[in-house]
């Protein structure tokens, strides 16, 4: 066959190509003379055959928004590129041309039937997005590795798969390990599998399979742990208190702090920080509960709200069909009248009455939204304070919570500044029992230098303290406006949406009319 | 017995009182006590003679009353039991016979007690005993009402000989059964023991009740089929306002003319309920009735339930007669005499002045119930701890007073056999499968399943006046049918036929409602629309237009309406039959498909033939109140070349709620269009085969009801003629397998083992002898047999021979006949001839077999083997 590439020039996909397919595939006869009349665009083809076109490069295909088919079969495309906007597509023929590589299908998400028929595959991989696989055809290609065979089992919808042609298909075990490895699949290279042999197949392969699937589940267990840690994670945060059920705070004060670190060294102090530590605990866990509890409260407040809005749209949507199927009713009756009439007067005093009878139905509509405009002002902006009010409480107690932790800390320093102080006495006197680690013992020089490392330490812890709190409170506050801000934009979006509605009914029955008035006055 | 006369004295004095307070108030009802005064103290001679009078006297009556006496009855075939009376229901007899005396002395203005009356064999037979408690074997049977309308339902009633007095007989309840006729006393014991075979607390009441209750007249009640059942209207719960609630908008009406309007509203309601009222009263006047002379005198019995037992919550009466329950207050109950059950006998010492509506069914208490044997039931006490010393004293002192035989005396077991009732008798129910009951403004009628032949079982006919002659409606219930046609029901003022089936009808037909069977008039059909593929729920039709009501269809449609034209007259008569009304217009109306934006999704599409127009219009999205529509109209035009033109923007009109790109071209709405066409046809085929599904139903409801074929279940084994023949057949192939295996079995050393002493081992040399003896009998009867054989044939052939030889002697003189004769005779002859000859060289052939057979069967009789063995 290779002689047909050399002697035929490689063809560009072009716009001109494209119309021609389209042209040629679009509608036949009478909605084909429509077709031509205007034209078609390339967004509205759901399905398009380019094959036997020598196509080396796929290109300008995105325009083709909605396509669901594809044909590029029996061209000598190299490389698969250029699909990425075919997000849609459910059907993708690249059969007999000189595929290297599988790539390039990444947004594919629909794809239901891929054929790589005659390529020069070599190994099965980036099929990963493809979650909706059935049919896989991949023979006649250069796959020589039966692992490949284990990557597709992530596909649970393939049942069909081709692979003669491969060079695996050559080894013994070839049918066999497949069924083994995939035992939901229907068709094995167009033909069925018989539960027999896939009995067999499942004896033989036993021992690999369950290790595999042992394995399998322990990553997927794995996911799962992973997964529900993040979104317990996510839970915290949407409560402002993420990672204060535990001693992580606590931790990180220490984690910078070189010199804090040094001085529980000394003796008592390792006593009194576990104490410290426990307590300091104690308050976060605190802060923590009446934090998730605060959130609770807060999705409360905010469900109730969205239930009475959603409620009371509603109802004034009701009110609204109904005024509107009843005017329906009248305008059917009014237009068939004012058709049916001859005389000019009457017809003029039907069409006048008519009219009034709209602009009383607009009027209608307008004062039911002003309404309902004015009903939901009134609701949002009790909500508002209400949650105003919820969220200045919790930030209130939370400062409260962390002065606590404050106070803890000022209490911590003072007992350490104390041991520090009596050890270098010591030191000083040369009492000191224990050995001290040599660059503990260089802090205890002097007077100063040992006050001033405590006092760095305790600065430090001050400081994460007053950072975590400075970010929860910020971060209550805005979710706090932008709460308050969606809402209200939400509301005058859907009060402009539903203006429009009404003008734009309005206007169509205003046309309607006209258009008959016209028609009348012409005859 | 001294407080028993306290109490009676105390209650003569309150009599008294009361009795003057009557007087006063002018009541003309007389107490039953009062009435029977001159009689008053009774002695037992006095009491069995009037008791023989009254028998006799009840003798005298027509045939017409009660049809029902002891001539009819066959007594010779009742039990012993039935005939004579066991030595402790003679003592239980004298027993209540010195009781009757006491009672009678002490309280001598009250009537004599209903206590042993005669049984069908002239035998007294205390009340208690005839009571017979029993469980009937059907589920149906397990609740009071239902056995209340069984007994209701199965016998027919007959009034007492003396509407007075209490009967002189009373029947045991398998002979009520029996006869299928009774009395209230009848119909209460009966009730009474299934009531308390059932497990409930029942008792038999003699009493007196009002002239309708005790005669069974319902004309003056309402039948309880034709009370519709009140629609409890369920108030819906108020939701608190939540706390977002929008406030509702500001009422700007005038609070002074909304007052002047409900006072004016008022007014008028009031007016109405005036109107009302009156003629309410005026009905009523008309309705009530004469008063009875013989108010509280007519001897009534009826089934007191008491609470407790099987989870009766509250005491109540059952009227036997028509399975009715009351309160215990109700005013048709008068008075009560006395109570018994199975196992005791208690006279009323309350004042039924009030009716029974005082009276308090505590039957623990002797001084409001005096009984007759003590300690048998001592359950009743309802009292609180306080009072219950009082009353043990009392009961002690009583205990002290009684004689000494009531004590350790209690009830003998009853003397009437066990009540059975056949499944036959069980189904019919109603004495010869059919029954009428006559209420006010309604005629009930019952027959049993399969009594007629359309299935019919019950029939309610509704009158509009009270004298019954003009019909309202007739609801006519049916059972068993093939077209499960469950009831039928007429309404004669506006002619509408309304049929209900049950679940299975061929055609899934659910209710059918109509006033002609002819096709293409006002009718309503209603389905099972599970049952149908198309998910029909109901079809209507009027002359000119048919709408159908569809649910669960993978369409969504939900509605379909056909407006027919006139019928237009067609020139060619051979295509006459089939001439279809044209469809002016057709509606349809579809759900919501989810799975479809509903700019796209269509809920209602009207195709306007005549006009060639299609309407279209979307569902409504759910923030919008507008919807989109879109109108084609599918004229075909020519341009002025002469070319047809495909489409044109004009002939597709659209309002669009959020307008679309690709809507606007022309290619779509052709598209469009092109589908519309298609679907259009298809609509007008499926309106034109619902019009051929009606003519069908039609045709199949007219051949059901001129069939009316019944359904017999194949458990039903008696009527099922089937699997009766399919049963029978079984039994004789398994008797036919029998007797093969009788003959099978068929024991050859049966008579010689028999000539040896029993019970002794054999010896071998019996055995051998045993063995030889019937070998050798064997070979006799088969030696005997060839000779038998042998014999006939020699005598046949010496007839034949004789036969011959007068032939060839008188061979001249014969006439034709006879020699006829006699060729036949030497056909036949010849015939019996050969079959012997063969019979008898089979018999030569078969016969040293056959003894082989035995032989060797004889080799390997369990009874022989052993001793074979060795002989072998």
């Amino acid at each position: 066959m290779n002689w047909l590439y050399d002697s035929v020039e490689p063809r560009v996909m072009d716009e001109d190509m494209l119309k021609l397919a389209v042209g040629e595939q679009g509608p036949r006869d009478e909605a084909g003379q429509l077709a031509r009349q205007e034209g078609i665009l390339f967004k509205d083809v759901l399905s398009l055959r380019l094959d036997f076109q020598n196509i080396l490069r796929i290109d300008s295909l995105w325009q083709f928004e909605n396509l669901r088919k594809l044909q590029l079969d029996n061209n000598i495309i190299e490389k698969i590129e250029g699909l990425e906007r075919l997000v849609h597509l459910v059907w993708l023929d690249l059969s007999f041309n000189n595929i290297e590589a599988i790539e390039g299908l990444d947004t594919l998400v629909n794809l239901e039937d891929l054929s790589l028929f005659n390529n020069r595959i070599s190994k099965i991989d980036s099929l990963d997005a493809l979650v909706k696989l059935q049919v896989l055809s991949l023979g006649n290609n250069e796959i020589s590795h039966m692992m490949n065979i284990i990557y597709l089992r992530r596909f649970k919808d393939l049942r069909t798969l081709s692979l003669s042609g491969n060079p695996i298909a050559e080894e013994e075990d070839y049918k066999m390990f497949i069924c083994a490895y995939l035992p939901d699949l229907v068709y094995l290279d167009f033909r069925r599998i018989d539960d027999h042999m896939k009995e067999l197949a499942e004896i033989k392969h036993q021992y690999g399979i369950d290790e595999l699937k042992q394995r399998e589940n322990l990553i997927q267990a794995q996911l799962d742990d992973e997964r529900a840690q993040q979104e317990e994670l996510e839970e915290h945060k949407a409560s402002f208190v993420e990672r204060l059920n535990g001693s992580f705070l606590f931790d990180s004060m220490y984690a910078e702090d070189v010199e804090g670190n040094k001085l529980a060294h000394l003796p008592g102090v390792s006593e009194l920080g576990l104490t410290y530590k426990d307590k300091f605990v104690i308050v976060c866990l605190n802060i923590f509960e009446y934090g998730l509890k605060q959130q609770e409260k807060r999705k409360v407040e905010l469900d109730t709200f969205n239930e009475c809005v959603q409620e009371a749209i509603q109802e004034n949507r009701e009110q609204g069909k109904r005024r509107i199927a009843k005017f329906e009713e009248t305008h059917l009756l009014s237009l068939n009248a004012i058709r049916d009439e001859s005389e000019v007067t009457n017809l003029e005093m039907k069409v006048a009455e008519h009219s009034k009878d709209i602009t009383e139905l607009f009027n209608m509509l307008m004062t039911l939204e002003m309404q309902l405009v004015e009903q939901l002002e009134e609701t949002i902006n009790t909500f508002e304070r209400n949650i105003m009010d919820l969220v200045a409480l919790f930030i209130e107690n939370v400062q409260s919570l962390m002065a606590q932790c404050r106070d803890l800390e000022n209490h911590h320093h003072e007992k350490l500044l104390e041991i520090s102080i009596n050890t270098l006495e010591k030191i000083l006197k040369g009492e000191l029992d224990e050995d001290l680690p040599y660059d503990v013992r260089a802090l205890f020089v002097d007077k100063d230098t040992i006050v001033n490392a405590v006092g760095t330490s305790h600065d430090l812890h001050l400081l994460k303290i007053d950072n975590r709190e400075d970010e929860l409170v910020t971060r209550t506050n805005s979710w706090c406006s932008h709460l308050v801000d969606a809402i209200h934009k939400d509301e005058i979006m859907r009060n402009r949406r539903r203006v429009k509605e009404i003008h734009q009914y309005v206007d169509h029955v205003q046309n309607e009319l006209d258009n008959l008035e016209c028609s009348e006055i012409i005859d | 017995m001294e407080v028993l006369k306290e109490k009676v004295e105390e209650e003569e004095e309150a009599e008294r009182e009361e009795a003057a307070v009557r007087a006063e108030r002018g009541e003309k009802v007389v107490r039953p006590m009062e009435v029977q005064r001159e009689e008053a103290p009774m002695t037992q001679e006095m009491l069995r003679d009037l008791e023989k009078k009254l028998s006799d006297i009840e003798m005298a009556i027509p045939e017409k009353l009660s049809t029902f006496t002891k001539d009819t009855i066959d007594i010779s075939k009742l039990p012993l039991s039935y005939q004579s009376n066991t030595l402790k229901e003679e003592h239980l007899l004298q027993v209540a016979d010195s009781f009757s005396c006491q009672y009678s002395h002490l309280c001598p203005d009250r009537v004599p007690l209903f206590l042993h009356p005669l049984n069908e064999c002239e035998v007294p037979k205390f009340v208690s005993t005839t009571i017979r408690p029993t469980l009937m074997p059907y589920p149906e049977l397990y609740n009071w009402d239902s056995c209340a309308q069984f007994v209701s339902d199965f016998l027919s009633m007959v009034p007492l000989p003396d509407p007075l007095k209490p009967p002189s007989h009373l029947y045991s309840p398998t002979t009520v059964l029996k006869y299928q006729e009774g009395n209230c006393f009848d119909f209460s014991t009966l009730l009474c023991s299934m009531l308390l075979g059932a497990g409930y607390d029942a008792y038999c009441v003699n009493g007196y009740g009002s002239q309708d209750m005790c005669q069974m007249d319902l004309t003056r009640d309402v039948c309880p089929l034709t009370v519709k059942h009140q629609e409890v209207v369920q108030e819906e719960e108020k939701v608190p306002p939540k706390k977002y609630a929008i406030k509702p908008p500001r009422d700007l009406t005038s609070r002074f003319q909304q007052e002047q309007e409900t006072k004016k509203q008022e007014e008028i309601k009031a007016e109405e309920e005036r109107r009302l009222r009156e003629e309410q009263e005026r009905l009523l006047d008309v309705e009530k009735a004469k008063t009875d002379p013989l108010h509280g005198l007519r001897v009534h019995s009826w089934v007191l339930v008491l609470s407790g037992k099987r989870e009766v919550p509250e005491s109540f009466f059952i009227d036997p007669f028509t399975a009715r329950s009351y309160s215990t207050q109700d005013d048709h109950f008068l008075g009560i005499e006395s109570l018994w059950n199975h196992k005791n006998y208690w006279v009323n010492m309350q004042d039924c002045w009030n009716c029974c509506k005082d009276l308090v069914f505590d039957l623990g208490d002797p001084v409001r119930w005096e009984y007759l044997l003590l300690g048998t039931e001592k359950s009743h006490l309802s009292l609180t701890e306080e009072d219950e010393d009082g009353l043990n004293d009392d009961d002690d002192m009583e205990n002290l007073g009684k004689e000494d035989e009531d004590k350790s005396f209690d009830m003998p077991p009853s003397w009437v056999e066990q009540i059975e009732i056949s499944p036959e008798a069980f189904e019919t129910r109603c004495p010869n499968g059919k029954k009428v009951i006559q209420y006010k403004r309604a005629k009930l009628e019952k027959w049993a399943p399969y009594l007629n032949s359309n299935g019919l079982v019950c029939r309610l006919t509704t009158y509009e006046d009270l004298e019954c002659t003009k019909t309202l409606e007739i609801k006519e219930w049916f059972q068993n049918r093939e077209d499960m046609l469950e009831l039928k029901h007429i309404d004669k003022s506006t002619g509408l036929n309304v049929d209900y089936f049950k679940p299975g009808h061929l055609q899934a037909l659910r209710v059918h409602s109509y006033k002609s069977m002819q096709p293409e008039t006002d009718r309503i059909m209603e389905f099972y629309d599970r049952a149908r593929v198309d998910g029909l729920v109901k079809r209507e039709e009027t002359s000119k237009t048919m709408t159908e009501y569809y649910r669960g269809r993978s369409d969504f449609l939900s509605y379909r309406h056909v407006s027919f034209g006139d019928r237009v007259k067609k020139l060619s008569l051979n295509s006459a039959e089939s001439n279809p009304r044209p469809i002016v217009k057709i509606t349809e109306r579809f759900a919501r498909n989810p799975e479809q934006p509903a700019d796209e999704d269509v809920a209602e599409r009207v195709f306007l033939i005549s006009e060639e127009r299609i309407q279209l219009r979307y569902h409504c999205r759910d923030d919008h109140i507008t919807a989109s529509k879109r109108e084609f109209l599918r004229r075909s035009e020519v341009d002025n070349k002469g070319n047809k033109i495909v489409m044109t923007p004009d002939m597709c009109i659209s309002f669009e709620v959020e307008p679309m790109e690709h809507t606007k071209k022309l290619l779509y709405q052709y598209k469009a269009m092109m589908k519309l066409k298609n679907e259009e046809k298809l609509s007008r085929h499926q309106a034109w085969e619902s019009e051929l599904e009606v003519l069908e139903i039609l045709k199949l409801r007219e051949e059901e009801e001129e069939e009316h074929r019944l359904t017999i279940s194949i458990y039903d084994t008696k009527r099922n003629e089937k699997s009766k023949e399919y049963r029978e057949a079984m039994e004789r192939v398994m008797h036919e397998e029998h007797l093969r295996q009788v003959e099978a079995q068929l024991d050859y050393l049966a008579p010689f083992l028999a000539q040896l002493p029993p019970s002794e081992k054999m010896t071998r040399w019996q055995a051998m002898r045993v063995k030889d003896e019937c070998l050798s009998d064997f070979k006799q009867r088969l030696i005997d047999k060839a000779n038998l054989i042998q014999a006939r044939f020699e005598k046949e052939t010496q007839e034949l021979q004789k036969q011959q030889q007068w032939y060839q002697e008188n061979q001249v003189t014969l006439t034709v006949e006879d020699e006829d004769l006699y060729l036949s005779y030497c056909s036949q002859a010849m015939f019996r001839i050969r079959i012997l000859e063969q019979r008898l060289n089979r018999h030569k052939e078969l016969a040293p077999l056959k003894y082989l057979a035995l032989e060797e069967k004889l080799y390997k009789d369990p009874r022989l083997v052993e001793f074979m063995k060795v002989f072998v």
